[in-house]
């Protein structure tokens, strides 16, 4: 189990760095999807080992809906409207995006090792940990809504990940709950989205937007 | 059959919602009312119902009190909503879907403080975003859309934290159970500490408390008057029922001192933004993030601090939903959210003006207002376990918030102008006024909110 935790871990953490520094949005959809697909294979696998057909169906809604319909829903998105194919202008250098994520790998394991793991005790914890940091880090350097929605998603599945491995046995409830939420959030950022590209009237009141 | 009680202000908003489906003139707007109107009165005979848990249920004096001032807001701005959308130009749907979207919102927070489960009180809150996204965004131009994003992905993000901060606690306890959290001893309290502390932060987000508050003024600046009153009034503190039960079951001095570090700095910033404002519904969010500030410093407190935030937290939600709703009245008239713009609102409007006075007082904490006893009593438990410093710290941020606002809102209420009488009549200025009358009536029943959340 640790072995495949491990692995899976590894390869989500590998296609969030490639997430980081591309630029086509197909492609970080894409890459979104097959890292759904992982987390579903792992959640199987472990339904299958504890016997728990809960677990197996959780594996089922990621696979479903976080590898098959929110991909598609924002790919369908996107064909409308191939201009946004690629992201214009991001706000930092591929250079800097690779190095910052590097970054945020070694220090989400250092800040594990010292404080969390002397908790929970459990090898390799710090790898959800890490993709949450790197969804974060998508969201903040991007300025593509596409992207910044997966950015999203990618610490939705960390979330996910971190549940499954350390506590399958989490109410049923609130993992499909939060499987609704998120299938709520896409449908409506979707038409953000959109709203966004075709908003009916300009605005020139943005200064007003500092935070 | 009791427990069928406990659902009706659920049960009636949802079928609030479902109705709007029907197409036909004003059918939405009336349905809409008469199923507000109905949870608010199943919200108060909830009241002399004994408290209830169950496998579903968690209803105590604290949730009873969260269902009233839901169910109050809710009716209150659907009501508003009847005079105020025709106001808008060219809305982003038909008003149908509003109302529609205006109910679903209502049920999410309805769910939230009614279930007994911690893990599902995040799917509620989850569900007040997607619920509440799209009315941000009804005038449909670029800024308001904008400011949509913004609060989608700050506030799913923040959310995320939560999560993870459930995962722990769960990891700590092997419950998330309202009702087995407030009675079990944790396995692990260094966890439960940790995950308590993540749970502050991003419930946190929701409620705009620093550091995740960057949502707040952009949506309640540019949302439409009735949505950024239901947000103010009702939706952040449902967010902060969130940290109280967390509070609640996780008494521990460490996360009590990082509740209390993040009020003040909420109310620290808060109230030094407001000095800088120029737009006035700026003004009103940022004050709306002191008093969520102010209320988390009494969550941490405790005792009698926690009578306080539940007075402050009433009151607060009349009296800023009022300050909203009269908001829109000036929008509505003079086309701006500059506050150097608007002049001489008491002899063009004086209904909204008197009104807006009041409700201003209201919100900063002036005698003889609700949000008055309900500070009064945090400063006062603050004083009693705290050095003296950090009352007269927090006392000068106040009071500088208190001459932001009231300075800001006085030079628009009277400042010279000409210009003839353009004072929007009945619904518009009646509402708001009911607002505020309630902030201050809501003293007369500070006992019995003692006995309830007792």
């Amino acid at each position: 189990m640790k072995e495949l935790f491990m692995l899976i871990g590894f390869s989500e953490i590998l296609l969030v760095l490639f997430m980081q520094w591309e630029v086509y949005v197909t492609k970080i959809v894409k890459t979104f999807s097959i890292s759904s697909y992982l987390i579903a294979i792992f959640l199987f696998y472990l339904g299958f080992v504890q016997k728990s057909y809960l677990v197996l169906i959780l594996a089922i809604l990621a696979a479903v809906l976080r590898g098959f319909f929110i991909p598609n829903f924002i790919l369908q998105r996107l064909a409308r409207d191939p201009w946004r194919e690629r992201e214009a202008k991001s706000i930092m250098g591929t250079a800097t995006s690779i190095t910052v994520s590097l970054m945020i790998v070694i220090f989400t394991y250092v800040l594990y090792e010292l404080t969390l793991y002397n908790f929970v005790k459990i090898s390799f914890g710090a790898l959800p940990i890490s993709l949450i940091f790197q969804g974060a880090f998508l969201i903040i350097s991007r300025r593509n809504t596409f992207i910044q929605l997966i950015g999203y998603m990618v610490m939705e599945n960390a979330a996910f990940l971190l549940t499954g491995y350390l506590f399958p046995d989490l109410p049923f409830s609130v993992e499909a709950g939060s499987v609704l939420d998120l299938i709520g959030v896409v449908m409506i950022s979707g038409i953000i989205m959109r709203m966004r590209e075709n908003s009916v009237k300009k605005s020139d009141d943005f200064d007003e937007l500092k935070g | 059959m009791n427990y069928l009680f406990y659902s009706l202000p659920m049960i009636a908003s949802l079928i609030g919602a479902f109705l709007c489906f029907v197409k036909r003139e004003k059918f939405e707007e009336m349905i809409s009312i008469i199923f507000a109107a109905f949870s608010l009165i199943s919200a108060i005979l909830i009241l002399f119902l004994s408290d209830v848990s169950n496998s579903f249920f968690f209803i105590d004096g604290i949730s009873k009190i969260m269902l009233i001032i839901i169910s109050m807001i809710y009716t209150l701005t659907v009501i508003f909503s009847t005079t105020f959308l025709k106001y808008i130009e060219e809305p982003l749907f038909q008003k149908r879907f509003y109302y529609l979207l205006l109910n679903l919102f209502a049920f999410s927070m309805f769910f939230s403080v009614s279930v007994n489960n911690f893990g599902l009180i995040w799917v509620g809150i989850e569900a007040t975003t997607v619920t509440s996204a799209l009315l941000i965004a009804v005038e449909n131009d670029e800024s308001s859309i904008e400011a949509t994003w913004r609060y989608i992905i700050i506030v799913s993000s923040g959310l995320v934290i939560s999560f993870i901060a459930n995962i722990l606690i769960y990891a700590a306890t092997g419950t998330l159970d309202i009702s087995t959290l407030l009675s079990t001893n944790p396995t692990s309290e260094k966890l439960l500490v940790f995950g308590s502390m993540m749970a502050i932060v991003g419930y946190g987000t929701k409620a705009g408390i620093f550091p995740m508050h960057t949502w707040l003024p952009d949506v309640h600046g540019k949302a439409p008057a009735p949505v950024s009153a239901i947000f103010s009034g009702v939706l952040l503190p449902v967010a902060l029922y969130a940290i109280i039960r967390v509070i609640q079951f996780s008494p521990i001095s460490s996360v009590k001192t990082f509740a209390l570090v993040l009020g003040f700095l909420t109310v620290i910033i808060a109230s030094s933004l407001m000095a800088i404002q120029i737009h006035y519904k700026r003004l009103f969010a940022y004050s709306t993030m002191e008093n969520m500030g102010m209320a988390l410093i009494g969550i941490s407190l405790g005792g009698y601090a926690l009578l306080g935030v539940m007075i402050l937290i009433i009151s607060h939600a009349f009296a800023k939903s009022s300050t909203f709703f009269l908001s829109g009245n000036l929008f509505s008239r003079y086309k701006t959210t500059k506050i150097d713009e608007i002049k001489g609102v008491s002899k063009r409007m004086p209904s909204t003006a008197y009104a807006l006075l009041f409700s201003a007082m209201a919100i900063t904490g002036m005698p003889p207002f609700g949000t008055f006893f309900g500070e009064i009593m945090i400063i006062l438990v603050l004083l009693a376990t705290m050095p003296t410093g950090y009352t007269i710290l927090l006392l000068s941020f106040l009071a500088l918030a208190f001459i932001s606002l009231n300075f800001k809102v006085g030079k628009m209420i009277f400042s010279n102008s000409e210009g003839e009488n353009m004072e929007r009549k009945r619904v518009g200025t009646i509402v708001p006024i009911i607002d505020t009358v309630l902030s201050l009536l809501i003293v007369f029943f500070i006992p019995w909110i003692e006995k309830v959340i007792r």
